[in-house]
């Protein structure tokens, strides 16, 4: 029988210090139960771009408290025999929808190494945004992992969807 | 000009620039609440003293001793790269404008993906990178 351990599991509002502790305890769980070093930092390292991507769709929540209740920012790591499974979720506007299914189509056609040609020109050209992202995150995801990022929209109303994604990191 | 020597802590690196010795070092961690306040004032002082060095024609400075630039880090998030990228290729630039630069590129012994980074960064910027495996920082 396969081995299985939920990882982190959390569902409910982020910010910089739920996500610190988060990190903090999953540093913790990493040191002790994964002996892989590599493995370990691609784990920390994923999970630092998830939640960078949720924390900068959170203050879509502040305007709609009411969402929160009902879509909550989901953060979970599995730990499937020697593989992790990363569950990310999080509000956003339906006006953005089209972008992130672009990008993440462009993503899962490309081989490593294109995607590893993509990483460079876009380390070249990015520009930092307001929210101080670079828009480099989904690119490090699928360098990272190697695998196709699944993904799935909820549409909640006429301005908002839920997008959870789910990456798959393989030892 | 004066240097700059700021601290390590668990969400930034240590910065440590020496312009009296050649030498500029980063080291540690990078995934700042603020990736921009943090890493805009280091580049633009880096920037200035290179502007200046040209600007007084004392590119000759450092045809002996090369200025040398450590990068010592152990986990950085994505917005933070583009930031290293930046000051890398700033080296790069003063580098092809006659100043002498060279690039060490350190990893853990077994973080082949650190090493990776580091080749990534050499490869987009077109500048050979110095690397050293180490058993720690």
């Amino acid at each position: 029988m396969k081995s299985y351990d939920v990882v982190v599991n959390h569902k409910g509002f982020v910010d910089l210090d739920i996500i610190d502790d988060m990190l903090h305890h999953l540093k913790i769980y990493l040191a002790q139960k994964e002996s892989d070093k590599i493995l370990r930092k691609r784990v920390y390292g994923l999970s630092v771009e998830c939640l960078d991507n949720i924390l900068k769709h959170s203050d879509l929540l502040e305007e709609e408290h009411e969402l929160i209740i009902n879509f909550p920012p989901r953060f979970i790591i599995e730990k499937i025999a020697e593989n992790y499974l990363i569950h990310t979720g999080n509000i956003i506007l339906n006006e953005n929808k089209l972008d992130v299914v672009f990008r993440l189509e462009e993503l899962n056609n490309l081989g490593a190494e294109e995607v590893n040609d993509l990483y460079k020109r876009s380390l070249a050209n990015a520009e930092i945004s307001a929210k101080g992202g670079a828009g480099l995150g989904l690119i490090v995801m699928a360098k990272t992992t190697r695998e196709k990022i699944r993904y799935d929209f909820e549409k909640i109303n006429e301005k908002f969807s839920y997008f959870a994604m789910q990456l798959n990191l393989k030892k | 000009m004066k240097g700059l020597n700021i601290p390590e802590t668990e969400k930034s690196p240590r910065i440590f620039f020496d312009p009296v010795n050649s030498i500029f070092e980063m080291q540690g961690n990078s995934r700042p609440e603020n990736v921009r306040d943090f890493y805009f004032p280091i580049i633009y002082k880096v920037r200035k003293y290179f502007e200046k060095i040209i600007s007084k024609k004392q590119v000759e400075k450092f045809n002996e001793n090369y200025f040398k630039f450590n990068f010592k880090l152990d986990y950085f998030n994505s917005s933070s790269a583009k930031f290293i990228a930046d000051l890398l290729l700033l080296i790069k630039d003063f580098n092809d404008e006659g100043l002498n630069m060279k690039i060490y590129w350190y990893f853990i012994d077994g973080d082949e993906d650190m090493k990776e980074v580091g080749e990534d960064f050499s490869d987009m910027i077109s500048f050979p990178f110095n690397y050293i495996m180490v058993e720690k920082y």
